[in-house]
């Protein structure tokens, strides 16, 4: 289970099932443009002419998601957090083969 | 001498461009040939993947008896819950040109795009069954507060190599009984 994240508990529910949340810290975030390089890009577009999972994009927003996670987790950190909560995703392309991930949620401490 | 380095010179300089040239012809070539392919073949490999999800799903809900992902907002009322943490899967599909240009011809005369209905909700179907399998491999017994999100990954800038596809991605809170 990889529920703690660099020690932060990270959940996307309001509070914290079998947890009291003691303090709220303020909202947290993190965000990543990442882009594939050019040889997994020209796969990509070939795969979409004949329709189907484009797994080189789905691996791309795998990897961002994470990251970005993490620097909300490393956000979090830094002012001191126990636990994330309420923790919502946005995604948007920038241009073709780049794309913004974006993590926010509530920072708060628990006990 | 002097010949060989002024040709190595340009040589280096025209190598990119001759690089490009290269991809643009194989991809002239290529590409209607992946056409006629796509659409000889895309239709069945949606039914099939369509099948093949569904197979799962149906194995992973026999193993449990039940449906371990729900949307309620509130955890289940259960005070032996130990552990808890976020889950996601994510899936990136599209169309193939040949049901997109399908899609034209619907779009024309009106009513429902049922091509784009059905790539679309395998891919949702697909992610479903993959944050289940995730939730499963993790160990968790439960899956509260799923949200299933849809992002366009067509951007509206550029009109060259555009990707036509969907991004299906699908979250929630995984929790632990003891």
């Amino acid at each position: 289970m990889e529920q703690v994240v660099n020690g932060i508990l990270v959940v996307n529910t309001e509070t914290i099932p079998g947890k009291m949340i003691t303090e709220t810290l303020g909202v947290v975030s993190g965000s990543t443009v990442r882009a594939k390089h050019l040889g997994k890009d020209i796969f990509a577009g070939l795969k979409n002419i004949v329709g189907g999972e484009l797994a080189q994009y789905t691996e791309l927003l795998q990897e961002s998601r994470q990251e970005a996670v993490g620097r909300m987790v490393a956000d979090a950190m830094s002012i001191g957090a126990t636990a994330v909560v309420n923790v919502r995703f946005a995604t948007s392309a920038i241009t073709a083969g780049a794309a913004e991930l974006f993590a926010y949620g509530t920072a708060v401490k628990y006990e | 001498m002097a010949e060989f380095a002024i040709l190595g010179i340009l040589g280096i300089f025209a190598l990119p461009f001759l690089l490009l040239t290269l991809f643009w012809a194989i991809y002239g070539i290529a590409m209607p040939l992946m056409f006629i392919w796509g659409m000889l073949t895309s239709g069945r490999n949606l039914d099939k993947m369509i099948e093949e999800t569904n197979a799962r799903e149906r194995s992973t809900r026999a193993t449990l008896g039940r449906d371990p992902l729900s949307t309620v907002d509130r955890w289940m009322v259960r005070s032996d819950v130990t552990n808890s943490g976020l889950i996601y899967a994510s899936g990136v599909f599209g169309p193939s040109y040949w049901q997109l240009m399908i899609a034209w011809v619907n779009n024309l005369t009106g009513g429902s795009v049922t091509v784009f209905q059905k790539v679309i909700s395998a891919g949702r179907a697909e992610v479903m069954q993959r944050l289940r399998e995730n939730a499963i491999e993790a160990g968790w017994d439960d899956v509260v507060n799923v949200r299933i999100d849809t992002a366009d990954m067509t951007p509206q800038s550029s009109q060259r190599g555009r990707i036509r596809g969907v991004e299906v991605f699908a979250y929630g809170t995984g929790i632990k009984y003891s």
